[in-house]
């Protein structure tokens, strides 16, 4: 389950999961010793809708491959409606990155509960495929930002 | 130009000046060498410097909240004060010249708490659509819907001039999106290029910034050194967030009054950044900037049925 990219230099991906559902998700994924690619880092915010999409922007600057938002599945946020104002927020970052030919498997946004530790895991796994086909496409030369 | 219409407004300047129901007045002007420039007058008698022709580009809207052009008192929400120290009703108080583009980004100032309407007057110009010193109609003329061509009423407390029927050359527009469309059907790959190679003219010089009535904060995330979200050296890739960033705080704001890619020193085709997030938002959140006083911005409202197709 290697997620090198093509020059062998292995990939960083960047994932912001909100601390009551996609974090707990994560974990229990993780105490379900479920396998997914160790190339994710996790950074736990309070709620999606505390990831500043300038959070997203500031990871690709410096260097990540891929960039995962994550959280609570629409009507169970804890915080009521900090996720439809993300997914608001997201979608628009999101054209606008696919816009400038920043390709969009780099880009992933997901809902993933408490209780979906497999749905983590599966997330994992698509999202390192993607950015690793995404390098794969990738123009010699042109850096990811 | 109707020579008429020009002396209308000098003679409502000067009005409004005379019986102090503002005491400054922001208009066009002529300078020395010809050239349209803002001009602001707070004299009656040097409203006959006003002009109106088709070479009035400028976005006005813009100083109203430019403190340091219109002065200490002015149109802002925290000149209460003022209205409360001075017996001068006039103190303070400020008119504007309009045309029906511009008046679009007032109604986002006022939606957005950042006018005292009640301490504005704002006059309305009737626009045939204005020019380069070329004579060439500006690009954000040619997308100009033909309910713009006058300033709308309600908005405005005075029009000064006959109404705008003729599309004066403009080709009439249907509100579509053809030439973001075009580079959305591009490969990713054409894209990535194409806006590189734009970007890397970027001199950084923030011209889009500051003439951008809309970008008004006191301050701006560019110039945040703690965090700094985006070094201010110019390079393809800060230069690609920079433009990135600043289109995004527009979205749901900007009126495409254009004065950004008229102020760019390089020629970067900003209104097709801007216009691709007003497309997003009119089709996804179904918003359009500028129409309405009382709106308020997609980005801080959300709905159950907001498409989620990219999430997993």
């Amino acid at each position: 389950m290697s997620g090198n990219s093509k020059n062998g230099r292995k990939l960083k991906i960047v994932g912001f999961l909100c601390n009551w559902c996609s974090y707990a998700g994560a974990d229990l994924a993780g105490v379900s010793r479920l396998q997914y690619p160790e190339e994710i880092r996790i950074i736990r915010v309070p709620c999606s809708g505390r990831i500043n999409p300038l959070l997203v922007l500031k990871c690709f600057q410096e260097g990540a491959d891929g960039v995962l938002v994550s959280g609570c599945h629409p009507g169970d946020c804890h915080y009521q409606d900090g996720n439809l104002y993300a997914r608001r927020r997201m979608l628009l970052l999101r054209s606008l990155l696919t816009y400038f030919g920043i390709d969009e498997r780099r880009f992933h946004m997901s809902w993933v509960s408490a209780s979906e530790g497999k749905k983590w895991a599966e997330t994992v796994r698509r999202l390192v495929e993607d950015v690793k086909a995404a390098d794969a496409e990738a123009k010699e030369g042109i850096p990811v930002w | 130009m109707v020579t008429g219409t020009i002396a209308a407004l000098q003679k409502t300047a000067a009005d409004l000046l005379v019986k102090k129901t503002v005491d400054l007045v922001i208009g066009y002007g002529q300078s020395p060498l010809g050239d349209i420039v803002p001009l602001f007058i707070r004299k009656a008698e040097e409203a006959e410097r006003l002009q109106w022709n088709r070479h009035c580009t400028y976005n006005l809207v813009r100083y109203l909240t430019d403190r340091e052009v219109i002065g200490p008192a002015g149109v802002g929400p925290e000149d209460r004060k003022a209205d409360a120290q001075s017996k001068d009703t006039a103190a303070g108080k400020v008119a504007v010249v309009v045309k029906g583009c511009d008046l679009k980004s007032l109604v986002v100032l006022q939606s957005e708490s950042q006018v005292r309407r009640d301490r504005l007057t704002v006059i309305g110009l009737p626009c045939p659509g204005v020019t380069d010193k070329g004579g060439r109609l500006l690009a954000k003329c040619e997308s100009c819907p033909p309910e713009a061509y006058n300033p709308r009423e309600g908005l405005c407390d005075l029009v000064v001039g006959a109404p705008v029927d003729e599309t004066g050359g403009r080709p009439v527009r249907d509100g579509s999106f053809q030439e973001i469309e075009e580079i959305d059907a591009l490969e990713a790959t054409e894209r990535r290029e194409l806006w590189d190679r734009y970007f890397s003219r970027c001199l950084r010089c923030y011209a889009c910034r500051n003439v951008c009535p809309l970008c008004y904060c006191k301050e701006c995330v560019f110039d945040q050194h703690d965090p700094r979200w985006v070094s201010p050296a110019a390079g393809v890739a800060t230069n690609r967030a920079f433009h990135l960033i600043r289109a995004y705080h527009l979205a749901g704001r900007c009126v495409d009054c254009g004065e950004c890619e008229r102020a760019c020193p390089v020629g970067i085709p900003l209104r097709r950044i801007n216009r691709k997030v007003a497309k997003v938002v009119e089709e996804s959140f179904h918003f359009q900037a500028g129409l309405d006083p009382e709106a308020k911005s997609p980005l801080v409202l959300f709905s159950s049925e907001d498409p989620e197709e990219f999430i997993e």
